[in-house]
């Protein structure tokens, strides 16, 4: 069966599109699927180092575009996650020597070599945006619950239903306590301005910046509530669409136990 | 639990009621920002299809966005000149 190619995108840069296409990823390797992720930003290369992988590097994606490698020589076999792979950026080239139809085309070879295709887009909404969603078949915007963020969100969801895909929203960064306090939009806020659904909810998480230190994935760090979020997001996407969305809470008290363990504030 | 009964008493709006608010116009703004050929090709259109009942002055008729605080219109103003006879 052929697989899936899925664009993470997000318009402005800095939201945790990175973060969010590597945790993603992972976590559908470690559900048992195949999967390889795509470093789409031509120049600035980050999941590489981000994946802890940064040493292993020999071909990269415009090396298969441009014919120089096949795919298997370019993927990098992450050592900890079994499936899982990492296909890099270049970082001497610009966004401009790749085509939208050479991207396409190697979108078609690696559906027929992996279950999941995770694109991450680069920030923006230029070249490289396009070259990253040619070949998609589901997308995800990523976006955190301030104004800029939402706004570049909403411009990027236009732009990809244009291109006939209907996104799913990831919001990022979420403060409860903050958000209870009126500080900061609520998910509810964010989904009501951009009317999309949903793909999950993604607590503010310190383990995030201490996973990317040392190279290592976010969703193997049991204690880590935006790894444990990423995975519930991974399984929606792997067939389990109706695993209900977890609302991040600040307070821990015995009755919001009760409360998300019996869907209350789903 | 506590946060709502606090809220009550205190007189300032959450700042987040801001956001939304200003987001929710912002993206109406950004969709009105419509280029030059588009606005012409509008304008065409409506012309066209006024044409079909009404004799209008073409050289009068002005086309634009009004935009204030909490609507945005689409205003199409034009003298007209005869109402054209309805064939039969």
């Amino acid at each position: 069966m052929e697989g899936k190619i899925i664009v993470v995108t997000s318009g402005k840069g800095g939201v945790g599109k990175t973060t969010a296409t590597s945790s993603i990823g992972a976590a559908l390797a470690l559900e048992g699927k195949r999967v390889a992720i795509v470093d789409m930003d031509i120049g600035l290369r980050n999941l590489d180092v981000v994946m802890g992988l940064e040493n292993r590097i020999v071909f990269n994606i415009v090396d298969i575009v441009q014919g120089r490698c096949k795919i298997s020589q370019a993927a990098i076999r992450d050592r900890r996650i079994e499936n899982l792979f990492l296909i890099p950026a270049s970082q001497s080239d610009n966004k401009d020597v790749l085509t939208t139809s050479g991207v396409e085309r190697v979108a078609k070879q690696l559906k027929k070599e992996f279950d999941y295709v995770i694109m991450d887009s680069p920030a923006g909404i230029e070249r490289g945006f396009e070259n990253s969603i040619v070949g998609a078949n589901e997308a995800l915007v990523v976006c955190t619950p301030d104004v800029s963020a939402v706004r570049d969100a909403d411009r990027v969801i236009g732009l990809l239903y244009s291109r006939s895909l209907t996104p799913k929203l990831i919001v990022n960064r979420i403060e409860p306590a903050r958000v209870a306090r009126g500080e900061m939009l609520s998910h509810e806020d964010v989904l009501e301005v951009l009317s999309i659904d949903l793909a999950g909810l993604v607590p503010m998480d310190e383990h995030v910046l201490i996973s990317s230190n040392t190279g290592t994935p976010l969703v193997l760090q049991n204690e880590s509530k935006a790894g444990h979020a990423f995975k519930r997001i991974a399984r929606r996407l792997n067939g389990e669409a109706d695993l209900p969305v977890e609302v991040p809470t600040h307070n821990t008290s015995m009755w919001s136990k009760i409360s998300k363990t019996f869907g209350f504030n789903k | 639990m506590f946060s709502g009964l606090f809220k009550r008493f205190t007189t300032q709006k959450p700042s987040k009621d801001d956001a939304k608010k200003r987001l929710q116009f912002s993206l109406i703004y950004d969709k009105l920002e419509v280029n030059d050929a588009t606005l012409t090709n509008l304008q065409q259109d409506i012309v066209d299809v006024i044409s079909r009942y009404f004799e209008i002055d073409k050289d009068a008729l002005e086309l634009e966005v009004k935009r204030s605080d909490d609507v945005s219109a689409l205003v199409f103003n034009t003298p007209i000149l005869q109402v054209k006879r309805k064939e039969a």
